[in-house]
């Protein structure tokens, strides 16, 4: 009698069964979504660099502030992927992306209709330049975060979600966000080199003594 | 420029080690950088933000 009571006090057993959450599928197509996003943001830099090293196209000030935003919309996206989604996470994404519209959208007026003495346009990656990829990026960003909040803003599927619940999922948004992180190291040197502690110029690297003479 | 990709970078290191406030805040430095250098940078003594030579 005594063994009965005591097991009736005994608080409940633990749930050993998963916790459901609903929405699993949509939760995956979330992610990968943020994944694609990430890995198109590193493509594009990506070539912005291969162009840079290999065929000599310094970046000007307003093309570095254009990777600037896309590193900080990114980093925004990786942290979704490390410390589990946030609709704040979401918001720094979006401040980057509104940032990174403004600037591409200046410099690709700039482009068509160049202020006299400053044509500096550079090469077009599949017919398009890299300002115009980087509204591109923009209206994506902006576009697949309106959809995602339209689906998903409703809920709290996302935030309940366990990325560990997706391992293949996880894995490569670690390795596109360490790549990202190599990418900006990268970004920082070559800045470093390009404008020393001043302005920023197309003509060479600062500090590698290649900036003509007369260049502040 | 140099102290944009340097916060930018210090952000993204912080957020790796989880420290997600000082990550925030070399985020938030970084932006407020970069916005400043845009309008310094699209700034002109004759036109100020305009673009003139742009007609349509």
């Amino acid at each position: 009698m005594a063994a009965v009571l005591t097991d009736a006090a005994a608080p409940p057993p633990a749930p050993t069964a998963p916790v459901v959450v609903h929405g699993g599928l949509l939760v995956q197509i979330g992610y990968l979504y943020l994944l694609l996003m990430m890995l198109a943001i590193a493509g594009i830099l990506s070539t912005a660099m291969v162009l840079q090293y290999a065929f000599g196209e310094i970046p000007c000030p307003l093309c570095l502030l254009q990777r600037v935003a896309m590193f900080g919309a990114a980093t925004a996206i990786a942290a979704q992927f490390r410390h589990g989604f946030t609709w704040r996470n979401v918001g720094i994404s979006q401040v980057f992306t509104l940032l990174l519209l403004v600037i591409s959208v200046r410099q690709t007026l700039l482009d068509i209709s160049p202020r006299p003495g400053h044509e500096y346009i550079g090469t077009a990656v599949l017919g398009l330049h890299m300002p115009v990829w980087s509204i591109i990026i923009a209206f994506a960003l902006i576009a697949g975060d309106a959809l995602a909040m339209l689906i998903l803003g409703g809920g709290t599927a996302m935030e309940r979600a366990k990325l560990a619940a997706h391992p293949r999922l996880a894995r490569a948004g670690e390795w596109a966000s360490r790549y990202l992180i190599l990418i900006c190291a990268i970004n920082l040197v070559s800045v470093v080199l390009q404008c020393g502690l001043g302005q920023c110029h197309t003509m060479g690297y600062r500090l590698l003594g290649t900036l003509p003479e007369g260049a502040s | 420029m140099v102290a944009v990709f340097a916060a930018l970078l210090g952000a993204m290191l912080l957020g790796r080690l989880r420290w997600r406030l000082p990550a925030h805040a070399c985020l938030a430095l970084c932006f407020g950088l970069s916005a400043w250098l845009f309008l310094f940078e699209v700034y002109s003594p004759s036109f100020g933000f305009a673009i003139p030579w742009l007609q349509f």
